[in-house]
């Protein structure tokens, strides 16, 4: 038969455990605690014994875990308190660095009801999860990245040709849903392979991150999607808007391109300037309504813009099949 | 099977209330922001009933929190939303910054708090009315389809308890349920501390 543990092995146990530990008589005095808590918070266990928690520890009045405390001496009930909901709630320390920069460790807190005949009435484990914490932030940091990098455009950071293959079927079931028109903007830059072969691909990118730029002033954030659509074309999905609107959007950017007056020897009147075709699609309404017809039909009326000579923004309405300038 | 007079629901409707209200203050304090629980009706119903209730459900998808009560009856205490509710009321909790396909275990344990606060809540307002205590395992997070719910593990005898809850915060509404699970002499238990309460209160 092997001997049984005595009380004094048991408390060197519990003072070599990897986890903070508070035991409470029923009036929620410590009667014990551990290393593990003494190394983290800076105080003795001596001095710690005796004190009511919620003196020893005056950060945890009037929260939940004072309320936990109560709910295991009195309801013999037994809660667990999350890092999300409280990380920090107790001054404990990782190292004494943290105790200088004030950074406390995050903290995973159980609070238990003991159920025997002796004073000790509730046991408080603490655990560290800090670094459980920093590695998920970083997992989310990673998968955030991720996300960009396959959702944007490298050179301009507007959205990449996929995010506006998602984003165009996404808003057009809900244009759909909702029975709200949705209005779409292509836009090509004049002569730019001219400009590329005279100024070089440099200058070239450099025009292009502004011209995105430009696109962005007019797109309503968290509505609008400003997205590359290809080498030198931009799209812009506009949710929501009606004709005029999306007119006025797109003779904004062509007017907004000449305002900024870049200088292009072999362009319309030696300037840089855009052609943009404009469209809206009520996808309710008409009888063969997909993204595929309102696309074409903004490309339709891109083409109208070149065809009449370029630097203009032209509409072209699915309902009388006509164009107009915007 | 065992069935509750008009008078036996309203008591335990309004014992759960109390229950739900402490919880909303606590819930309010963690977020410091007001949360309103409600538990606007109680049913009693057959093991098979409340499975059917749960795969019926337009969203197959639950999140659950369970604990077990033991004392004078034993009940498996279960906290159920749809996952996209659940995701919703960690999301007001938390920050907004949790994309609803990516939920980690900080989330999962913030979610199994939250269900630990509702049922203590709930049980805790049980004992103090029935003047009884229970005991309690701690709170355990699932994430999945009806099909893995534990209350579809029970045996075919139990009854459950079943708990509209209804959740406002942030100005939004978030709807769920709990089921206690009780055996049939649990049960018996259970309504013999009730009578006891109404024949206190003279009600009987």
């Amino acid at each position: 038969m092997p001997e049984k543990l005595g009380n004094a092995s048991l408390s060197m146990v519990i003072d070599n455990l990897e986890t903070g530990v508070v035991i409470l008589d029923r009036e929620q005095r410590i009667l014990h605690s551990n290393r593990w808590l003494a190394l983290r918070s800076g105080i003795s266990s001596e001095t710690l014994s005796g004190q009511q928690f919620t003196e020893a520890f005056p950060e945890a009045a009037n929260t939940r875990l004072e309320q936990a405390i109560r709910h295991a001496t009195h309801d013999r009930l037994p809660s667990l308190l999350s890092p999300a909901l409280h990380g920090t709630l107790l001054p404990l320390y990782q190292t004494a660095d943290d105790i200088r920069r004030a950074r406390r460790m995050m903290q995973m807190i159980h609070v238990m009801p003991l159920q025997d005949d002796s004073a000790a009435s509730c046991l408080i484990q603490i655990s560290d999860m800090t670094a459980n914490i920093s590695r998920e932030r970083l997992l989310r940091q990673q998968t955030e990245n991720l996300r960009r990098t396959t959702t944007q455009d490298r050179l301009t950071g507007v959205a990449n040709r996929r995010q506006f293959d998602e984003t165009l079927s996404l808003e057009f079931a809900k244009a759909r849903k909702s029975r709200l028109p949705l209005g779409l903007v292509i836009v090509d830059i004049d002569f730019f392979s001219a400009y590329n072969t005279h100024y070089g691909r440099e200058q070239g990118d450099a025009r292009l991150i502004e011209i995105a730029a430009l696109l962005n002033t007019v797109a309503r954030p968290g509505i609008d999607l400003v997205a590359r659509y290809g080498g030198d074309e931009f799209a812009l999905i506009l949710p929501d808007q009606d004709e005029n609107q999306v007119a006025g959007k797109a003779e904004h950017i062509r007017s907004g391109m000449l305002n900024l007056n870049i200088a292009h020897t072999s362009g319309i009147d030696e300037q840089l300037t855009v052609s943009v075709g404009a469209t809206i699609m009520a996808p309710e309404g008409e009888a063969e309504a997909d993204t595929h017809t309102l696309l074409s039909s903004a490309d339709v009326a891109l083409y109208q813009a070149k065809n009449d000579g370029r630097n203009r923004a032209i509409f072209f309405s699915l309902g009388d099949g006509g164009f107009r300038p915007c | 099977m065992l069935t509750l007079s008009e008078l036996q629901y309203d008591a335990l409707g309004e014992i759960f209330n109390i229950g739900v209200g402490r919880a909303a203050a606590s819930l309010s304090q963690i977020v410091n922001d007001e949360v309103q629980l409600n538990a606007p009706a109680v049913s009693l119903i057959h093991i098979e009933q409340a499975s059917r209730l749960l795969h019926s459900s337009e969203l197959q998808q639950f999140s659950s929190v369970s604990q077990t009560f033991s004392g004078p009856f034993v009940a498996q205490a279960l906290l159920v939303f749809p996952e996209s509710n659940a995701l919703e009321i960690v999301r007001l909790m938390v920050g907004p910054h949790m994309s609803i396909d990516e939920v980690s275990e900080f989330e999962q344990e913030a979610m199994c708090e939250i269900g630990n606060i509702i049922l203590n809540a709930c049980m805790s307002s049980l004992a103090d009315i029935f003047h009884i205590s229970f005991s309690s395992t701690l709170p355990l997070h699932r994430f999945g389809d009806a099909e893995n719910l534990p209350v579809l593990e029970g045996d075919e005898d139990q009854m459950v308890l079943l708990l509209q809850v209804d959740m406002v915060i942030s100005q939004q509404h978030i709807q769920g349920h709990i089921l206690f699970l009780l055996s049939v002499a649990s049960m018996h238990s259970l309504v013999a501390c009730l009578d006891d309460y109404l024949k206190a209160q003279g009600l009987y």
